[in-house]
């Protein structure tokens, strides 16, 4: 081990970051994707598109001027940021303006994003770039600028000995490995990926994303803590903030299999009524009462309409379209491969509604296609979701996965070859924990 | 402001502050990395409540022999435990026999966080010891009598493949040599650049910072203990060399000293990544307005073909020229 040191992965998302060291098994940070710079915020949002530029570093202008001049320009404000947490709570005093660099999973801010990855770097995960591997990850249908963008960053300002860019879908798949239920390590699979403002059905085959059939919802654990809150609203609790709509979310949903018999059996057994306890400032305390919200709010992924009406597709039937939108010969590893990242799959029994429905529908195409063809009998299609432990931070931890294998350097692009051939290298990267390996 | 890199490892105090103050007891197994190929192993192998914590440092060995163990005894004492295999060095924290005051934790886990600095420190301790005799012995010898006695040998510590360290004391200095290698040229430049930067400092303001002196050939002190190796690429390899005075080495001012001394050459990496990522903004900044120019002179559209233009409600009129 000593010899070699680890690799790090690092996972940028639109909301999070997840940072460590391949080989744990846990990611060593997880903060806000969040920088705090000195002025006004919203660098990328300024219209004219200039990036916001801070002083010149004092060493840039020393030794050419004259001595009495330097002291003037002695500042050093362009490290004068904040990242993750410490970014949120400097930005809610005076004088710091807070930007997230990621927009919907892309970067929007590469000024930002490059001092992010400097502070990521060196201030929390304490590496020498050039000593270390970096496997960073993507969303899918990331445009390949966006990828040469990265590898400049990546190698030009921190010489980083080398880097893998995978998309992020792949690597949950390859997370999932972890679960007793896969067999094969193919990295053949749906991936649904839901974190806190969209969620995603990714379909992979053998370690590519099938682009055209990507489906994304817009519904997420942003909104099911919104609709949580509704209901507390509505019925007029003592207190109904997003921060404990967000609790009661997180300490008490779960997924029921059929919401009428639900609303009976709380009818039937008033203890399964609970509350939730906040404690606001100046240590009062308020009770509140924590009911049907409890199953209801996970079902707007199955019933969206109890929620919103732009958007009316449950879940389940969003799977089934991608999957029938696949190429014909690997829709039933698709079917057999189902498997959930992000937060908001959390949920208990998320993974057995989920599959019993899909299993519903395919089952009902396919005795409608057996009573049309006349008696003939179908083999039967398999459909499994999978749920694992480590669902969470999927990417990350399929990351850490394939990085601390012996071979992932050979399949990483290496300084050299960068120099040698320049950015556009990294648009083609050879597939980590594809078949051979 | 981050202008100084921290001397503790985050991770490890992060870890640690949570491990200690939780009631719960969960098992760990990470592996973290820090600078210069500084690998620690938190495990809980044993038991949840028995933490486990081992370093793995390059120039160990180096260290050893300059009294590594001393340093490592007086800072950690109890917690010394059996060196984990493939490791250098081992601390086991046993939550069920904590410290009950909560300064005290704190103070155990800031100490644990700085086991890289403590390792590293023990050369540079014993350099200052050796500095206070070599000048306790020069006082009172008359100033005539064997100057050859001034000088400690030098100390090498090979915390790199291709860098290392060099420390020497004498009876009115220690005189710290880094040998940095740059694989950019663009890298070589700005650590240039940076450097003459320290020397100015000097020159004008600060009149008791430390001396620093740069070259590309080996310094007179270690001209010969390069290995011939490491000389090769000559044109690759600069030296630093710090020439730290007595007010540096003075007993409440050493520790920090020795702190900062020993983070330069991350701090020197740092800041010229740093000056790089502001060479880039303001190159992204330089594109943006160009393009702008740009997209002002984009022709007109020709006055003859121009098009249709339409109402909101759909009915379409003819400019007037």
């Amino acid at each position: 081990m000593a010899s070699q040191t680890p690799a790090v992965v690092m996972d940028n998302g639109t909301g999070f970051s997840k940072l460590g060291f391949a080989g744990n098994d846990s990611p060593s940070f997880v903060f806000p994707t969040a920088i705090a710079t000195k002025g006004p915020g919203g660098g990328g949002g300024t219209g004219s598109g200039r990036p916001a530029v801070a002083q010149k570093p004092s060493y840039l202008t020393g030794g050419a001027g004259p001595a009495g001049h330097l002291s003037a320009k002695r500042g050093t404000e362009d490290l004068d940021y904040f990242i993750g947490d410490e970014a949120i709570a400097q930005a809610s005093g005076p004088g710091y303006g807070i930007d997230y660099p990621i927009r919907h999973g892309q970067v929007e801010n590469w000024d930002h994003m490059e001092r992010f990855w400097q502070s990521s770097i060196f201030k929390y995960l304490r590496v020498e770039p050039e000593d270390h591997y970096f496997l960073l990850t993507e969303p899918p249908l990331n445009p390949p600028e966006s990828r040469e963008n990265t590898a400049e960053i990546m190698f030009e300002s921190f010489n980083c000995a080398g880097l893998y860019i995978a998309v992020q879908a792949v690597l949950a798949l390859a997370a999932s490995w972890t679960s007793s239920k896969v067999t094969d390590r193919s990295l053949t699979g749906t991936v649904i990926d839901s974190g806190d403002g969209v969620t995603h059905v990714i379909p992979v085959a053998e370690g590519y994303v099938i682009g055209s059939s990507i489906k994304s919802i817009p519904i997420a654990g942003r909104d099911i803590t919104y609709f949580v809150q509704s209901l507390l609203r509505d019925r007029g609790e003592p207190d109904s903030s997003l921060k404990t709509a967000e609790q009661i979310k997180e300490q008490f949903c779960y997924v029921c299999p059929d919401v009428v018999k639900e609303f009976t059996r709380f009818d039937r057994e008033p203890e399964r009524f609970q509350k939730y306890v906040v404690e606001k400032l100046g240590g009062k305390q308020a009770t509140v009462d924590v009911g049907y919200e409890q199953f209801l709010a996970p079902e707007i992924f199955f019933n969206p309409e109890i929620y919103s009406s732009d958007f009316l597709t449950p879940l389940p039937t969003v799977v089934d379209q991608v999957i029938q939108s696949s190429p014909i010969d690997v829709r039933r590893g698709l079917y057999k491969n189902i498997v959930l990242s992000g937060g908001s799959t959390l949920y208990k029994d998320f993974g057995r509604r989920l599959q019993r429905d899909i299993r519903h529908l395919v089952e009902n195409r396919i005795h409608a296609s057996e009573v049309r063809s006349g008696g003939v009998k179908s083999g039967g299609l398999e459909v499994q979701v999978i749920t694992h432990k480590r669902q969470r931070h999927g990417p990350w931890y399929g990351g850490s996965l394939l990085g601390q294998t012996p071979e992932f350097r050979s399949y990483c692009h290496t300084k050299a070859e960068y120099d040698e051939i320049g950015p556009s290298i990294v648009r083609r990267f050879a597939l980590l924990g594809g078949p051979g390996t | 402001m981050s202008l100084l890199l921290e001397y503790h490892n985050l991770l490890l105090k992060t870890l640690l502050t949570e491990r200690l103050n939780s009631s719960t007891p969960t098992g760990i197994d990470q592996i973290i990395s820090d600078f210069d190929n500084v690998t620690y192993h938190v495990s809980t192998p044993e038991k949840k409540t028995q933490i486990l914590i081992s370093i793995s440092i390059k120039c160990f060995q180096d260290l050893l022999q300059h009294g590594a163990q001393g340093v490592l005894e007086r800072e950690y004492g109890p917690y010394i435990t059996e060196t984990e295999a493939g490791y250098d060095f081992s601390l086991l924290i046993d939550l069920e026999a904590l410290p009950e005051d909560p300064a005290e934790r704190e103070d155990l886990v800031r100490r644990v966080s700085l086991l890289r600095r403590n390792t590293l420190a023990a050369p540079f301790e014993k350099a200052i010891n050796t500095h206070h005799q070599l000048a306790e012995a020069a006082k009172s010898a008359s100033p005539e009598s064997a100057p050859q006695q001034n000088e400690s040998e030098v100390m090498v510590i090979r915390y790199r493949d291709e860098e290392a360290m060099y420390i020497q004391a004498s009876h009115d200095r220690v005189t710290v040599i880094f040998s940095t290698v740059f694989r950019e040229e663009t890298d070589r430049i700005f650590g240039k650049v940076f450097l003459s930067e320290f020397v100015d400092a000097r020159r004008r303001a600060i009149q008791n910072a430390p001396q620093v002196l740069y070259r590309n050939d080996p310094p007179l002190e270690i001209r010969g203990l390069v290995d011939e190796q490491q000389q090769q690429g000559q044109g690759e390899i600069g030296y630093v060399t710090f020439v730290l005075f007595p007010r540096h080495l003075t007993a409440q001012r050493r520790e920090e000293n020795i702190s900062h001394i020993q983070t330069f050459r991350d701090y020197f990496h740092y800041h010229i990544k740093a000056a790089k990522a502001y060479m880039h903004s303001r190159m992204r900044r330089r594109v943006a307005d160009f393009l702008k120019v740009l997209n002002r002179a984009k022709p007109e559209v020709e006055e003859g073909e121009k098009k249709e233009r339409k109402t909101a409600t759909g009915r379409s009129f003819r400019v007037q020229a």
